[in-house]
């Protein structure tokens, strides 16, 4: 789970592996708000996997690759 | 997850952002049943440790240990186990923060601004390699 700095170098770093998912940084700021915000919080309890699809699918992570187990 | 570990994941949170650092078993209580309730919390997903060592890997999105994820936020330099996981340092803390890490292909810097939740450099990409389903098979290498 790393950063690049353009799609070039996600390519040349694969090296010709299978691609994983590529979303830009605007969208993993969005995703991580969403994921970790109450992590700290003295309320906090484990979030449910069906809580944890609806952030996938409201920021429109979906399809296999983004499928909870 | 049982109400007492509930409280061990929030006191072994609430140490970390206090000090800046995961705690020893220790600094929290009796060890061994301080390492047992981590050991439960570990199965849960709910923290990592390192299973050599039972010492703290991860209290994600933090990492306990040195990782190429560096944050600025709230004043501290923090550790993140991941691009995704730095941003969610600022996230946990509701902080403002700054990213510092290195293209993994061509190792220049990448240093990234959040301020108000959104990045200062839209340009940059995160890519994921391991499926969904996978994270957890092996989360550090994830």
């Amino acid at each position: 789970m790393n950063l690049f700095r353009s799609e070039e170098h996600i390519v040349r770093w694969l090296g010709g592996r299978e691609p994983g998912a590529t979303i830009s940084v605007a969208k993993l700021s969005e995703l991580a708000h969403a994921w970790w915000g109450d992590r700290v919080s003295k309320d906090w309890v484990p979030h449910t996997r069906e809580q944890n699809t609806a952030i996938l699918r409201r920021l429109g992570l979906v399809g296999g690759f983004w499928t909870l187990p | 997850m049982e109400p007492a570990d509930l409280a061990l994941r929030r006191r072994t949170y609430a140490f970390l952002v206090e000090h800046g650092r995961g705690p020893t078993p220790a600094e929290l209580g009796e060890p061994e049943e301080i390492l047992a309730g981590w050991r439960r919390l570990h199965d849960e997903h709910a923290l990592v440790l390192n299973p050599a060592t039972d010492e703290l890997r991860m209290l994600n999105p933090f990492s306990a240990v040195p990782t190429a994820y560096r944050v600025q936020a709230g004043g501290r330099w923090w550790y993140g186990n991941c691009a995704w996981d730095a941003l969610g340092v600022c996230a946990a803390l509701h902080e403002d923060g700054r990213l510092e890490t290195s293209c993994p292909d061509c190792g220049d810097s990448l240093v990234v601004e959040i301020r108000n939740e959104r990045p200062d450099d839209e340009s940059l990409l995160f890519h994921c390699l391991v499926p969904a389903a996978r994270w957890w098979d092996d989360i550090v290498f994830t």
